[in-house]
């Protein structure tokens, strides 16, 4: 668990970060958005200590961090920022290699490590560990900056618009990826972004900034039902309020007895999802398939719009 | 217009070749080959080409280089051009020597023979040639040492075969081939002992400047100041303090500093070497992308690991750079050094001008051309090999 207490920070008169306190919880992934300039990256820097807070202190499993030298902290926390920093004079496998090395594995380690990463992240070892980043697509130095940053099994991975410099379809595919690992592992995650959909595509919690101040710390939907304040209404988009909240449900939850006509939809789709292939293939209902195949019911347009509702 | 195409020429120049071709059309029969003194300081006398070697050598020498020049603006392929340059320049080298020992009366000592215009324009065209076919060949690092090994296996061979003894040049150097070898050691000590001084200076100097801003900007712009003074006059500047250390410190003196000689001179040359070590130093760490940097603090590497594993590495192609421009601006510089009483090459030539002894200044100067040159190919091959290891 992670404890974010008082944080402040202060450039001369300048505050940029000012006492924002929240918890993330092990295993979860917490996104932070806000406008540029709001703080974000500040504020996670102060969590590996690349800032040093003017005030307020972070506890990662109840330990204080300024207790932990500086270096010793960021070995024991990814980093992944946006651009990734690969190093262009080291190979793919020594990139990923790093923090392994610093800690002193040794070499058989290191290098199983480094092929199970490649696997992981859908990267052939035979053909990339010996690659240089410049002989790499944008997403394969994405992936590869986010292997180098697992290496070391670090229980807290901090990510500052890891997914900034990908196109649209590269972008959406990383973002599944990282959430597919991210649920294998177990790894607690802080991601900054200034892009909405991302955060309520991956956010299992989301903390709103603005003016170095934390405005909403809360779950996706909540967010969208309650939000603090006018900004942060404003800013989860009160025209996209209905069809977020029926990309959080699952079909699971509108799934009604009866049969229906049609391609059944997987009971893990989203509602959005779902809608989706009801508008487009001119269905008002479609059968709805649990994960082995069977029939379990079926899911309509009416069904799926009651979710898309403020009130319950 | 309908597609007309233009008529293709029939014959496409090559620009450079071109110019080539008349330069040696000029250096064959405009001007003379070969210069002949009845002295070593005597007024020299030209030789035509035609007067200058026996009359089948001298119809050889024409037809190659008549050939070379028409090659030069006719054939296209690298390969080719390079070939008939490397033709040219092996049969114009000996001929050289053939000519010193064919105008040199028989039993005559004091005669001396030296090239003259001609030779120098036919070699500098051959030369051009064979270099831009080298580079049109966009040779690798390592296929321009190559290359440069064989050019200088050839010299070597050219010189050490005695087919040049008879040539006033050589003449001057095996009446004084000591003093040659010693001046030469001396020049190489002064421009790269120099220089590896500047480096164990200028590269920290470098690396705590791109740290602190204040410190950049007053080395940077206390060297420039240095930059600007002539050499001459930084060696008069240095003579001063130099000369007052040696006498109120016996150390300094037993070590051999005084106001004249060779330590106001390797100061100077430090001196000199320092801006551009720093400079390239600063801007190297400087160009190391924000991210990486970023990263690898992120990931905990101390300020120690970053700076030999990423910071350096990444700044070395440009480092080396300066380090180029070091070597070839200190050999030259150390020319001057002499002035001062400092030896090096510069000795001959500041003698051969008291002497009015062109040859001797070329003794002193042609070596230094040499070592210039083949430094610049050197350090260029270095940046590449290094700048490969990054891309
Ligand atoms: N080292 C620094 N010195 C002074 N001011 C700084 C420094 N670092 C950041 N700031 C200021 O702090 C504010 C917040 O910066 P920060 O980078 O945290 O914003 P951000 O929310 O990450 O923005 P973006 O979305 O554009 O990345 C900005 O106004 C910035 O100018
Ligand atoms: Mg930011």
């Amino acid at each position: 668990m992670i404890e974010i207490e008082h944080l402040t920070k202060r450039y001369g008169t300048n505050t940029v970060v000012e006492d924002v306190s929240f918890e993330v919880e092990e295993g979860t992934l917490t996104v932070v958005v806000g406008t540029s300039g709001a703080g974000k990256s500040t504020l996670l820097r102060m969590i590996n200590r690349l800032v040093e807070p003017t005030s307020g202190r972070v506890l990662i499993d109840g330990e204080d961090t300024r207790r932990i030298p500086e270096d010793t902290l960021r070995h024991r926390i990814g980093y992944v920022i946006q651009g990734y920093g690969l190093f262009p004079h080291r190979n793919v496998a020594d990139n990923i290699a790093t923090v392994p090395r610093l800690l002193g594995w040794d070499r058989k380690r290191i290098a199983q490590r480094v092929e199970e990463l490649l696997d992981l992240f859908q990267l052939d070892p035979a053909e990339f560990a010996r690659k240089f980043p410049h002989e790499l697509s944008g997403g394969q130095q994405q992936r590869v900056g986010v292997a180098r940053a697992l290496a070391a099994r670090p229980a807290l991975l901090l990510m500052d618009e890891p997914f900034g410099a990908l196109d649209a379809v590269i972008r959406a595919k990383a973002q599944d990826d990282l959430l597919a690992i991210q649920r294998r592992l177990g790894t607690t995650i802080m991601l900054v972004t200034h892009d909405m959909n991302e955060a309520f595509h991956l956010g299992d919690r989301i903390a709103v900034m603005d003016q170095a101040r934390l405005l909403q710390y809360a779950s996706p939907a909540e967010l969208l039902m309650h939000p603090a304040d006018d900004f942060v209404e404003r800013l989860v988009g009160t025209a996209e309020r209905p069809f977020r909240l029926l990309s959080l449900a699952k079909v699971q939850e509108a799934v009604e007895p009866g049969a229906a006509e049609g391609e059944p939809i997987a009971v893990s789709d989203s509602l959005h999802d779902a809608l989706s292939r009801l508008m487009w293939t001119g269905h008002r209902a479609l059968p709805v398939a649990d994960a082995k195949g069977a029939i379990i019911g079926r899911v309509s347009v009416d069904g799926i719009l009651e979710h898309g509702r403020s009130l319950p | 217009m309908l597609g007309v195409v233009p008529p293709r020429p029939m014959l496409s120049l090559d620009r450079l070749g071109t110019v080539i071709a008349i330069l040696i059309g000029v250096a064959l029969f405009a001007a003379p080959f070969a210069t002949y003194r009845a002295t070593r300081i005597a007024s020299g006398q030209s030789r035509l080409l035609i007067e200058a070697l026996p009359f089948t050598m001298s119809a050889v020498v024409a037809i190659v280089a008549l050939a070379v020049a028409a090659g030069a603006a006719i054939v296209r392929d690298p390969l080719g051009r390079l070939g008939s340059a490397v033709i040219g320049l092996a049969v114009l080298l000996p001929s050289l020597g053939l000519s010193a020992g064919y105008l040199t009366p028989a039993d005559n000592t004091f005669a001396r023979v030296s090239p003259s215009t001609g030779f120098w324009l036919l070699t500098a065209a051959f030369s051009i040639l064979a270099i831009d076919a080298l580079a049109r060949m966009r040779l690798g690092p390592y296929g321009r040492l190559a290359a440069l090994a064989v050019g200088i296996s050839a010299v070597a061979l050219l010189l050490f075969s005695g087919i040049w003894n008879e040539l006033s040049i050589l003449k001057e150097y095996h009446t004084r081939a000591d003093t040659f070898w010693r001046e030469a050691r001396q020049h190489l000590v002064l421009a790269f002992g120099s220089m590896a001084v500047a480096c164990l200076l200028g590269i920290p100097i470098g690396i705590a400047g791109h740290r602190f801003r204040t410190l950049r900007i007053a080395m940077l712009q206390g060297l420039g100041i240095v930059q600007t003074i002539p050499s001459i006059a930084l060696f008069g500047l240095l003579m001063a303090p130099l000369g007052a250390l040696a006498a109120s410190v016996p150390l300094a003196a037993a070590l051999g500093i005084k106001g004249i000689g060779a330590a106001p001179a390797f100061i100077a040359l430090v001196l000199y070497a320092l801006l551009p070590i720093v400079a390239n130093t600063i801007a190297g760490l400087s160009q190391v992308p924000a991210s990486v940097v970023d990263a690898a603090r992120g990931m905990g590497l101390s300020e120690r690991q970053r700076l030999l594993e990423v910071e350096m590495p990444l700044a070395l192609p440009v480092i080396l750079a300066g380090i180029r421009i070091v070597s070839v601006q200190n050999l030259g510089l150390a020319t001057v050094a002499a002035l001062i009483g400092g030896g090096g090459l510069g000795t001959f030539v500041f003698q051969g001008i008291g002497q009015t002894a062109i040859d001797l200044v070329l003794l002193g100067a042609l070596p230094t051309v040499g070592l210039s040159f083949v430094a610049s190919i050197v350090l260029d091959a270095l940046v590449d090999i290094a700048k490969g290891a990054l891309a």
